[in-house]
């Protein structure tokens, strides 16, 4: 099974704290995916050093192949014991989904992950056994293209808790919910962002407790190739073509002498519109067999800060309502968001001599510094990214 | 008769979209909707100019402020 997992969390600070006591890591080994939630005790600087201290010692043994049993008592013996309660303690859980499709979850003491296949919840099968004195629950499955896994902090179920809800958001209620807005949010993301949004409304917007949800989703490898720029040299243009229309995934094309470049080898013809969604961005066009058509700079100026903003995780629902508009530089975002998993970039470097003039009110010569960007935020993101000059 | 205005990006930013506001006005005040057709093209390889307008095949430059005398001479002078 040729499968990618999609990781993201989103958190909320306990009312009128800095440091939240959550921490999630998400990693990635030669042959799996790992995401790890630790909550640590209390709220503040305190829980937030436990919690990193927990997150970072699971993550970093478990890269370099320790046991469960040994990054537990690892954890135990390294974290400082509160002054308060004696005590030295963080909840965590682990998941880890190999290439291959096999799952291994851990849990000690967080909320149970709620793992969703085909909009029902479905439980999973655990085993508990006794670590130093703790007990850990641990569970082995196979994952199936589209699961999700949800991960999360106390907080989550205690959303709520003696305001609106007399007993918090409860385990049952949660995962109702999120099979509810599942298939509005299908991406992880997504899906992470409206759960801690609903966290957020049951708090009245003034967390009682640090509140962290974490998903995992797993998707099929998705290709996406984008053509943009004409190369230098004409004799470029059909290896261009080859490559871009060899390809296994979506096709796009961003700028107007590529998209005819595009057009000439396929015999087809450029359409255009005239209709502007976004006055900066100028419309979009058609090419058949061509999955999107846009300008070149300018939409793929709009394109690199709305990446900018979901690296940032400056999410919310305003960035997403953004996603969702219809101007060239937001389809072409919420396709590299959202559809794709693997980029190929097809850049030619000429210059447009146009585009040189002192007129314009800033030098559009700028494609390739926006194509490093964009790789760069890309990879970031977790894609895998080829870039190819011509 | 076809207009083809120019999207591209350097158009675009010389301000092609006033223009397309522009003569979308101008054919409705001037009730010819059923004698011209608009349409927008990506670069057509005269950037060098103003924004790009290609009238049945012949290209001109047109800036938004030349737009409306732009409009009356060479569309309405050829309508009539």
């Amino acid at each position: 099974m040729n499968i990618k997992v999609e990781a993201s969390y989103k958190s909320l600070n306990k009312h009128h704290e800095e440091l939240c006591g959550d921490k999630v890591e998400i990693l990635e080994t030669k042959d799996s995916y790992i995401m790890i939630l630790a909550d640590g005790m209390g709220s503040g600087v305190k829980a937030n050093i436990l919690a990193t201290l927990t997150s970072k010692i699971l993550g970093t043994m478990f890269l370099n192949g320790a046991t469960l049993d040994e990054c537990v008592q690892t954890i135990v013996k390294t974290l400082p014991v509160c002054k308060e309660r004696q005590v030295a303690y963080a909840t965590f859980s682990i998941l880890q989904i190999f290439h291959n499709g096999e799952g291994y979850l851990v849990e000690f003491d967080n909320p149970s992950c709620i793992f969703i296949r085909n909009n029902k919840v479905i439980n999973l099968p655990f085993e508990r056994r006794i670590i130093e004195g703790k007990e850990i629950k641990e569970s082995r499955f196979q994952v199936r293209l589209n699961d999700a896994f949800i991960l999360m902090s106390d907080g989550v179920i205690h959303a709520g808790v003696g305001k609106i809800l007399n007993f918090g958001w409860l385990w049952e209620n949660v995962a109702n919910y999120a099979v509810d807005v599942i298939d509005k949010a299908p991406t992880a993301t997504r899906l992470a962002n409206t759960i801690s949004q609903a966290c957020d409304d049951l708090y009245m917007k003034n967390p009682g407790d640090d509140t962290t949800v974490a998903v995992a989703k797993i998707l099929e490898r998705k290709v996406v190739t984008l053509f943009t720029g004409p190369p230098l040299s004409e004799m470029d243009d059909t290896r261009v073509m080859h490559l871009l229309m060899a390809s296994p995934g979506k096709k796009v094309v961003c700028g107007g002498t590529s998209a005819n470049i595009v057009a000439r080898y396929l015999k087809k013809e450029v359409r255009t519109t005239l209709e502007y969604i976004d006055i900066d961005i100028p419309p979009i066009g058609y090419i058949d067999g061509i999955d999107l058509v846009t300008e070149g700079v300018r939409t793929l100026s709009r394109t690199l800060t709305m990446l900018k903003r979901y690296e940032k995780e400056e999410l919310d629902q305003q960035f997403f309502n953004d996603l969702d508009k219809k101007d060239g530089g937001s389809l072409v975002a919420k396709l590299l968001l959202e559809e794709c998993t693997d980029l190929n970039l097809l850049v030619g470097k000429t210059i447009n001599v146009a585009h040189q003039s002192p007129e314009l009110p800033f030098d559009i010569s700028i494609r390739m510094n926006l194509i490093e960007q964009m790789k760069d935020v890309m990879t970031k993101l977790g894609k895998k990214v080829t870039l190819t000059y011509f | 008769m076809v207009i083809t205005i120019c999207i591209g990006s350097s158009c675009h930013l010389k301000g092609s979209r006033k223009i397309v506001d522009q003569f979308n006005e101008l054919i409705m005040v001037n009730k010819v909707e059923d004698k011209v057709s608009l349409n927008g093209s990506f670069c057509i390889g005269e950037c060098m100019n103003g924004v790009c307008v290609k009238i049945d095949g012949a290209l001109y430059s047109v800036l938004p402020e030349t737009a409306e005398d732009f409009f009356h001479k060479e569309v309405m002078g050829r309508l009539q």
